[in-house]
């Protein structure tokens, strides 16, 4: 009995192998890039895709016509497939048109949605009339795009939405056929004009500068029609949403998207065609700054070099952080965050702890263009507008009492910047100088507002209690309600009683389409590097309650709204300059948002991994970075050898607690 | 709403207290009981230090606040919240159990020395918040029981006495629910009914609903066969009364063990359902779920684990081990004659 | 015989209806179509496109009477949500996810096989493993062995599952570096280093339970006649227990066991969700962190499906066994 045991032990940890690494034995020598995503994407079309996971995906399949320059700080925009960055062009009658021309042979990925061309594959060139494909795919209402309300200003829009609704809700059969034939039928969009093969031209009704940044992301890359029609779910093939057909340097090759997917090399890719001038986009910059190299984020050796460098990538998905983090401390991943949990094992005085130094890795700082905030709903009667001087009060004295650098100390070990306005470092309009007074925590000044708010000592004079308030979220996770406790706790100081009502996502949302909330808590990350980016979920046009918008605050302002106006469309001059800061100034007055923070990414990069630099706007641009495979595997040898002396103890404690009955057994049985 | 569960908890031991009043009149419940006590006394002891920590819990009042402190004037504070003062007995973040200093960074705590398990990521006292637990945690249990027990009695005794139709009725619903997988069904009673402590409770009731009702329709089936009821029925007992004099009692120890069971399959489902997001607030599993991520720090704080899942661990065990004994005594197989 | 088994799948069949009716009161009147619509689609899409998606998916009829047909046409009641929602289970077409609108069929069939490769080979080593160690103390039943391994069981069952996943993640994932910490990759080659943690997980946290009810037959055979005249006679002691003892016993032992065999599909819904096995388990997790009430609908009706396919097999092999059943 007790050989059967010890032998049931050890045949099942021989047949485990007994290793800790989750990948093949036989990848230990390519170039792959081995990464990890949290939520698994929704979908991978571009004109909706918007979430990390989802860009993870298609910031690489698809290229777009103009991108960011991968080192230059602040971002600035260089050609992509385009082959320059279009000067726009004012008309008569106040309209503003851009013109690009693409690249001529740039190819598609192989994809059985194309009929065979002459080489006998099933791929084709990527030409102008599928840029504007994707465009009217934008503002197509049955497509519910994100990117809809932007290209809302492009001439002809609303006439080519009205009537392609109309045409499908006249005729059932019209409404089933295949997209591009719709937009045909339904007549082109005014503003969308294809001249040739190459060349587009987009007309706007009023200026919008910031719509050149639109064109750096998936939304705008050209989309083949043949796609859009062969996707469709049916006869066992895939939604369009799983399927991913663009002209990226890598393309999809496996996608099991709750669980991993994988990125190969497109042999074909336009940057591997030598072509008359070298496409800015497919060569390794060649204007390498010193810091970088000091710091050890780039390879000089790589400057000017054609792309992309690794064969492969592997995205895994890993739900919870603890494994993740692990799994990267392993070798297993090769660059990821560091987890609250271990931040003080890893980080000492800011700067990477000697054992992580030991291993070689490299740690990256970045305060991204996000700011988290608190705000309150406008609309209510106790806290909002109609409470006047009261409210205003009130608000100024709630934002006085949070003590972000504490609640950063608890919750993101530090990580984060104090934010003071809405408006991040490193986008215009920020000024790092500034000090809003109502963010510097002072929970006496707290008092003393409260009391000119009529709230003495946080009583309200109408029940002689402390005055109710609640903080009303769809997120019931352990750690966000540690968190919104510490608010509450901070205002519990002035003498408020808020509650937190955690409740389902569904009914959050419900109570937000109702205005049936006060105070609550939300994140915004830029689209874009302009502060026009920012300010837009202040204007009153954009109320939540009013128009559905990003507006949840449901803040209006009339002199805010003016200056916004004036400011949406200027250059980034002395001008514009001033107008945020009087925005700035009404905020902080107003007070209809308490700023929090800005995040601080920390990414540990492990030393087998080159040419890794933080990029905030875009995302993670695999076709810069490459990895050394030897390195990688002695290195993993090196940290990964399995403990095995439990094993023996276990065994032996199991023959040791049996062996005195098998004795008495036997003698028993002589 | 909290006065709510008070009166529910208060009701609750009252009840047991008065049952066990009624028991007492009959020798074999006493003597059953005095084997119980003569087998399991630690067991016994700790429950009974549970429940008392629970009624503690209960029993809160408003007023009595310190001067000044608006906030809490207002608030009902239950003795617990009174003997522990939470809004002044906190640090800032975590300490260890007993430290003079905070667990990061060393700064000297406000009350050194005086957390027995430490304090968590806000700096609330883990013992405080542990003993919180204890009511939620017979909440889940009990008052979940409570629920359910009258209505399976209900339909079980009913259908094993009256048959037939009713049997055919009553055993079609038991199937029915029996079928779907108890913890999804759990889920999607959740999500339908939406998050709070008595819809847990209903939808917990409903799932273990089953159970209950299947015991009593087995037993009563086989007490109807028995002699002394035949004999109450040739004498004209009406049925209801040959329900609540005989049958019921004799069925009573069932469903004693079976309640005790089920109180731990409760309590420990509640910690999954903690982990989905869809727990009650202010238990063990919420506790726990906070707390799981914190094994992994380095350097590592285990403290808050440690209280949440030491006192599910002792509640559990002691109910398992008071329920193994009962069994153990209702059958005449394992009892021990003449004591 | 026949008739008793047409008896019993006529009342398998009448379950099942239950179950489908009690489904469709849980999904469909309690929660409301639209807030489904909008947590897949976002809060800002224009009316038509919440009509369109509710059309898609199935939501947009009502629920018992569909009045636009007129009274004697058969479209009244079968243009409704609840025909639907029959007719669909029935023929086990699935439709699209909620969530993301995959087809659930096909999310099933990618699911199946990592669920089966995590519970068939726990259920398998969970039985030998717990009969082993149930005849083992029953054997030796009374002495220290015995009473150390009862408390060991109580002690082993009082711990709730998810403490045992944290701490086996940590212990041989982190501490001791045996196993990855969690992943999946259905290689051959390498799935078996996958699966090793979460099945021993699985097995610790069961086999409390699983060896008392064991060692409880067990004590009851072995106190039977026949196995002390089978001593009397003379024969080893291995030979009774394994020979005599463990066959008799497997009878009731196996029937408990049948009931199980439906959780092998259903999989193991925490294990998979820590260890991140993209199974059926981890399919359920997700619907309910996402919503997605159509996967969830479809996880119940086969949980439950699969729940009374095994009542079935398991009163049918009863029938054969015992003739006394059939003959009631």
């Amino acid at each position: 009995m007790r050989c059967a045991i010890v032998a049931a032990v050890c045949g099942l940890l021989a047949l485990a192998g007994c290793t800790n690494n989750p990948y093949p034995d036989a990848d230990d020598h390519r170039k792959v890039l081995y990464s990890s995503f949290v939520e698994a994407p929704r979908t991978l079309d571009p004109a909706v895709a918007y979430t990390t996971a989802e860009h993870i995906v298609t910031a690489n399949v698809f290229d777009t016509l103009l991108e960011y320059h991968y080192l230059r700080r602040p971002f600035e925009l260089i050609p992509g497939l385009a082959t320059g960055i279009p000067e726009a062009v004012t008309k008569a009658d106040g309209s503003q048109s851009y013109r690009f021309k693409l690249r001529d042979g740039v190819m598609y990925h192989p994809d059985p949605c194309f009929t065979l061309n002459g080489q006998g594959q099933r791929a084709r060139k990527t030409v102008a009339a599928d840029v504007a494909f994707q465009l009217t795919r934008l503002v197509d209402p049955a497509v519910n795009s994100p990117a809809a309300s932007t290209f809302a200003d492009v001439l002809g829009v609303s006439e080519f939405t009205k009537r392609l609704s109309e045409m499908r809700k006249a005729d059932p059969q019209f409404a089933a056929l295949p997209p591009h034939v719709q937009y045909e039928r339904a007549g082109r969009v005014a503003g969308i004009a294809v001249d040739g093969e190459l060349d587009l031209e987009i007309v706007l009704a009023k200026p919008n500068p910031q719509i050149l940044y639109w064109f750096a992301m998936p939304f705008t890359t050209p989309m083949p029609w043949e796609a859009v029609a062969y996707y469709d779910g049916n006869e066992g093939r895939a939604n369009l949403g799983d399927q991913a057909v663009g002209t990226g340097p890598f393309r999809l090759a496996t996608y099991a998207k709750q669980h991993r997917f994988t990125l190969e090399r497109f042999a074909d890719w336009y940057g591997h065609r030598p072509g008359s001038a070298p496409a800015p986009g497919a060569v390794f910059p060649a204007d390498i700054s010193p810091a970088d190299v000091k710091a050890g984020v780039i390879d000089p050796a790589y400057a000017g070099r054609p792309m992309p460098f690794l064969e492969r990538i592997v995205f895994t998905r890993e739900r919870e952080g603890i494994p993740r983090f692990n799994k990267m401390l392993q070798g297993y991943y090769d660059d990821g965050g560091i987890i609250k949990e271990s931040f003080d094992a890893i980080i000492k005085d800011d700067q990477l702890s000697p054992e992580m130094v030991a291993r070689g890795m490299r740690l990256d700082k970045e305060v991204e263009p996000t700011i988290f905030y608190v705000g309150f709903n406008m609309d209510d009667p106790v806290l909002g507008h109609s409470a006047g001087e009261k409210g205003r009060k009130l608000r100024q004295a709630m934002s006085i009492a949070v003590d972000v650098p504490e609640y950063l100390r608890l919750f993101l070990n530090g990580r984060g910047e104090p934010a003071q306005s809405p408006l991040p470092p490193a986008i215009f309009g920020y000024d790092k100088d500034y000090k809003n007074p109502f963010r510097q925590p002072d929970i006496a000044r707290g008092r003393a507002l409260l009391e000119e708010a009529g709230y003495k000592n946080g009583i309200d004079p109408a029940t002689q209690q402390p005055l109710k308030l609640s903080f009303d979220t769809g997120n019931t996770t352990a750690q966000a309600l540690l968190q919104y406790e510490f608010m509450v706790g901070a205002w519990r100081q002035l003498g408020l009683d808020v509650r937190v009502n955690a409740t389902t996502y569904n009914q959050f949302q419900q109570k937000v389409r109702q205005g049936a909330y006060q105070i609550f808590q939300w994140g915004w990350i830029a689209d874009f590097p302009d502060p026009e980016n920012f300010l837009f979920i202040l204007i009153c046009e954009n109320s939540r309650t009013k128009s559905q918008g990003a507006n949840t605050a449901n803040f209006c302002d009339p002199e805010f709204d003016a200056l916004y106006r004036e400011m949406k469309s200027l250059p980034n001059t002395d001008q514009r300059y001033q107008i945020i800061r009087r925005m700035v100034a009404i905020l902080e007055r107003e007070r209809p948002w308490i700023e929090l923070f800005h995040n601080e990414s920390y990414t540990l990069n492990h030393a087998w991994l080159v040419n890794a630099k933080p990029m905030g706007i875009s995302y993670p641009a695999y076709k810069y970075k490459d990895v050394k495979p030897k390195l990688r595997t002695e290195m993993r040898a090196d940290w990964n050898t399995p403990v095995r002396w439990p094993l023996y103890l276990l065994a032996l404690l199991i023959a040791a607690a049996t062996w005195p009955a098998v004795r008495t057994y036997q003698r028993e049985r002589s | 709403m909290a006065w709510i569960s008070n009166i529910t908890v208060i009701l609750l031991v009252a009840g047991a207290v008065w049952l066990a009043r009624v028991a007492s009149r009959s020798r074999y419940w006493r003597e059953s009981a005095r084997e119980l006590w003569r087998r399991r006394r630690v067991a016994l002891v700790v429950i009974g230090v549970f429940v008392f920590v629970a009624l503690l819990d209960s029993i809160s009042w408003v007023g009595g606040a310190r001067d000044g402190d608006n906030m809490t004037a207002f608030q009902a504070r239950s003795i617990i919240d009174r003997i522990f003062q939470p809004e002044t007995f906190k640090e800032a973040s975590y300490s260890a159990p007993l430290a003079g200093v905070a667990f990061y960074g060393g700064k000297e705590l406000k009350y050194p020395g005086a957390h027995l398990l430490g304090t968590d990521i806000l700096g609330r006292d883990v013992v405080y918040r542990a003993l919180k637990g204890v009511r939620v945690a017979l909440l889940i249990g009990a008052f979940t029981s409570l629920l359910v027990i009258p209505i399976a009695l209900l339909f079980g005794v009913s259908a094993g006495y009256f048959g037939r139709r009713i049997d055919d009725g009553v055993f079609f619903l038991m199937t029915v629910l029996a079928s779907v997988p108890s913890l999804l069904l759990l889920i999607a009673l959740i999500m339908a009914l939406g998050k709070g402590t008595l819809q847990i409770c209903i939808a917990l009731g409903v799932t273990g609903w089953v159970h209950f009702c299947r015991i009593a329709r087995g037993e009563t089936l086989k007490l109807r066969e028995a002699d002394f009821v035949d004999a109450a029925r040739a004498l004209g007992v009406s049925d209801t009364r040959i329900i609540f004099r005989h049958i019921l009692p004799n069925i009573a120890h069932l469903i004693i063990i079976t309640f005790a069971l089920t109180f731990t399959a409760l309590v420990l489902s509640e910690t999954i359902l903690s982990y989905l997001g869809i727990g009650v607030d202010g238990s063990w599993g919420q506790m726990i779920d906070q707390a799981r991520n914190e094994l992994s720090r380095a350097p590592i704080v285990w403290w808050n684990l440690a209280g949440a899942s030491i006192l599910l661990f002792t509640l559990v065990l002691a109910v398992n081990a008071v329920a193994d004994a009962m069994r153990d005594i209702a059958d005449p197989r394992t009892r021990r004659e003449g004591q | 015989m026949l008739g008793y088994l047409v008896r019993r799948l006529a009342y398998g069949g009448l379950t099942v209806v239950g179950v489908l009716l009690l489904l469709f009161v849980l999904f469909f009147t309690v929660t409301d179509p639209d807030d489904i619509a909008r947590k897949a689609i976002g809060e800002r899409a224009k009316p038509e496109v919440y009509v369109q998606w509710k059309k898609n998916h199935g939501y947009d009829r009502p629920l018992f009477l569909n009045r636009e047909h007129g009274a004697a046409s058969a479209a009244r009641y079968t243009d409704t949500l609840l025909f639907e929602h029959f007719r669909r289970m029935l023929t086990f077409d699935f439709g699209r996810s909620d969530a993301d609108d995959t087809p659930i069929g096909k999310r099933l069939r990618e699911g199946a096989g990592p669920s089966l490769s995590l519970t068939v080979p726990l259920f398998v080593l969970g039985l030998m493993i717990g009969v082993t160690i149930a005849l083992f103390v029953a054997f030796f039943r009374e002495t220290y062995i015995d009473r150390a391994m009862l408390v060991v069981c109580m002690l082993a069952m009082s711990v709730a599952g998810l403490l045992y996943i944290i701490g086996g993640q940590y212990l041989a994932g982190m501490l001791l570096r045996w196993f990855p910490i969690s992943g999946f990759d259905p290689e051959a080659s390498v799935v078996a280093r996958f699966l090793a943690l979460p099945v021993l997980v699985g097995l610790v946290s069961g086999f409390g339970a699983d060896v008392r009810l064991y060692r409880t037959v067990f004590i009851e055979e072995m106190n039977r006649d026949y196995v002390r005249t089978a001593r009397a006679k003379g024969c080893g002691d291995a030979r009774v227990m394994i020979g005599h003892v463990l066959r008799n016993a497997l009878i009731p032992i196996l029937t408990n066991v049948v009931v199980a065999i439906p959780f092998l599909f259903t999989g193991a819904l925490l294990l998979e969700s820590f260890f991140g096995i993209p199974g059926l388990g981890s399919l359920t997790v997700e619907a309910i962190q996402g919503n997605d009430f159509a996967t969830l609908r479809t996880m119940v009706y086969l949980g439950a499906l699969l729940f009374i396919a095994g009542q079935l097999l398991t009163d049918i092999s009863y029938a054969l066994a015992d003739p006394r059943v059939r003959l009631s």
